[in-house]
């Protein structure tokens, strides 16, 4: 029997160390060949042409800012929601809020892609657009926006709930408002568990890839507009993946180890973010409560 | 602070419910705005077809361009924006996008067979020698050559090539199975021809599955599949170990929305919308379209 949990074990380390050498294995060679400035900063993509390009900036470039902006619209929806749920909300709703919002991160990614296709993108070029086009840097921030809900929303209420209560009420017991007791005492005391979450929701954001595909509009250039047809890394792998070979099939897989190093960033930083959300800092805290009763008291 | 709050979330999820109210009223064509130019994937056999006969062969493609991955995906999307152009394979359009004359001739069956509608295509199957030796496949190309295939191809909108062929007679107690993948614009009527296959073959299951004409190459080259289908003339150099057979030929329509008041456009014009390289004359807007 223990083998066989051994060998469980091993196995997904054997399928991680796999991956790994393959990506690494057909993908660097390929971004030597080319040359490594060449490829990450070159602003050209074009596998087919009669003399090939394989620039990869653009779609690093989007890549980051459709990240940045869903994941500001998915804290700012986020934090609130999960504020609210946390003191502000009838205690009834607590928990049906939470299924939804729970409810929402098993919908599988190609329906928020079809959602966004057929609702926000033709809203968008419709109605805010200013040059007609509705794919783009917004529509697939707003997509990303909402799949990453429920994963910054439970991850803040539960770091919110983790804090202890104690804090809250002696803010409370000190003429604090609800509002301020939330926001000045045990936002502060949450922090780190708030930002691991929001680590992992740009996880989540940077590599989601089918219901990008479906708003970005595809066009491998550099983005100057929220209204303009780009393409993410994600996005420029899953295009071709299945129709180029040879060379244009390795510039994918090169452009899969650059995304890899960028999911490998974010996931120490999670990984050193959990570690740091110890009592440490709401030690901290509670040292400026009981530094302000200090300074109270000398009045 | 509650109430404030309550206000403007209020006020959010009303814009919401009006914008989504309206939306379904769609937006007008105004050709003073930019084209919204919609294209395929790299890879795709109808982008390779279509960029190669307007002359852009190898080119990349124009800034803003919107890439849709799949026949439907076109379909879609011109369907749904007013100001967009796109390009689909002619079996594949439905009456819910409006079809450009080129040059002023129409794509009827018969203008392609007579070659006077330009932008039309070979839609072929690549396969392995060695894989027509098993009796299934043989079976399965005697079939599509057969004149109950041409009926089939014809009756979809495709144009049949073949001539003289004749009816396809069953192979008694013939079993097995054929896979089949490639070409999304070749699958639909390829779907057919695989149904009609099995009807008549009831002991032969035939799976047909898209991937793009790239996946065609690839699979019938490395076996995977016994036919790969493509929609684009056969380039040897892309699966050397295979020979290839031309199901149908198969038109290319230019499509634009329903609100389009253009009726006609010229290889030129097209050329000039899809050319990267076009310079001072690149259009941008329809109102550069030459009427």
């Amino acid at each position: 029997m223990r083998g066989v949990f051994l060998f469980s074990a091993i196995f997904s380390i054997l399928a991680l160390a796999t991956i790994t050498i393959f990506l690494l294995v057909s993908g660097v060679p390929f971004i030597a060949k080319t040359g490594f400035a060449k490829f990450l900063f070159g602003s050209d993509w074009a596998p087919l042409a009669d003399t090939p390009s394989y620039g990869i900036f653009p779609m690093i470039v989007a890549s980051l800012y459709v990240t940045a902006l869903s994941v500001i619209i998915g804290i700012g929806i986020g934090l609130l929601t999960a504020i609210a749920l946390y003191k502000f909300c009838p205690k009834k709703l607590v928990a049906p809020i939470r299924q939804m919002i729970n409810l929402l991160a098993g919908i599988p990614s190609v329906i928020f892609g079809l959602f966004g296709m057929t609702i926000i993108v033709p809203f968008i070029r419709d109605y805010i657009s200013p040059t007609g086009v509705g794919y783009g840097i917004l529509s697939a921030s707003l997509v990303l926006g909402i799949m990453i809900l429920p994963t910054i929303v439970s991850v803040s209420l539960d770091s919110l709930n983790s804090v202890s209560n104690t804090y809250y009420e002696g803010a409370l017991a000190l003429g604090a408002t609800k509002e301020q007791a939330t926001f000045k005492i045990m936002l502060p005391a949450a922090k780190s568990g708030i930002l691991a979450g929001v680590v992992l929701a740009i996880g989540r954001a940077i590599g989601e890839t089918m219901a990008v595909i479906m708003v970005i509009g595809g066009s491998p250039e550099m983005p100057e507009s929220l209204f303009q047809s780009v393409r993410t890394m994600t996005a420029n792998i899953a295009m071709g993946a299945l129709e180029l070979n040879g060379d244009a099939l390795s510039a994918l897989i090169a452009t899969g180890v650059v995304l890899f190093v960028f999911t490998l960033i974010l996931n120490v930083s999670f990984s050193l973010l959990k570690k740091d959300n110890s009592d440490k800092v709401a030690d901290k805290i509670a040292g400026k409560i009981t530094g302000k009763e200090r300074r109270g008291a000398k009045k | 602070m509650k109430k404030i709050f309550a206000l403007i979330l209020t006020f959010a999820l009303t814009l919401c419910t009006l914008g989504a109210l309206t939306s379904c009223g769609g937006a007008k064509f105004d050709e003073n705005k930019n084209i919204s130019v919609v294209t395929r994937e790299d890879g795709s056999g109808t982008k390779s077809a279509f960029m190669e006969i307007i002359g852009l062969k190898g080119k990349t493609d124009v800034s803003g361009v919107i890439v849709a991955t799949g026949t439907a995906a076109v379909l879609q999307e011109v369907k749904g924006n007013p100001l967009a152009i796109g390009y689909d394979s002619l079996g594949y359009i439905t009456d819910e996008v409006k079809v450009l004359k080129v040059d002023g001739v129409e794509p009827t069956l018969e203008n392609i067979k007579n070659g006077s509608y330009k932008i039309s295509r070979p839609l072929n199957v690549v396969y392995q020698e060695s894989k027509v030796a098993s009796e299934v496949n043989t079976a399965f190309l005697t079939f599509l050559q057969s004149s109950d295939a041409q009926t089939i191809i014809s009756d979809n909108g495709y144009v049949s090539t073949k001539e003289g062929a004749v009816a396809y007679t069953v192979v008694p107690g013939l079993t097995g199975e054929i896979a089949i993948s490639g070409s999304t614009s070749l699958k639909p009527l390829m779907e057919k021809l695989a149904a009609k296959f099995e009807e008549m073959q009831s002991g032969v299951s035939v799976t047909v599955g898209g991937g793009g004409s790239g996946t065609g190459y690839n699979d019938a080259k490395n076996g995977v599949s016994d036919f790969g289908m493509i929609s684009e003339a056969f380039n040897s150099s892309k699966a050397d170990n295979c020979t290839y057979y031309e199901v149908a030929k198969d038109g290319i329509a230019v499509i634009v929305n329903k609100a389009n008041t253009f009726d006609n456009i010229s290889l030129e014009d097209l050329k000039n919308i899809y050319n990267v390289e076009a310079g001072d004359s690149a259009i941008k807007t329809w109102a550069g379209v030459s009427k």
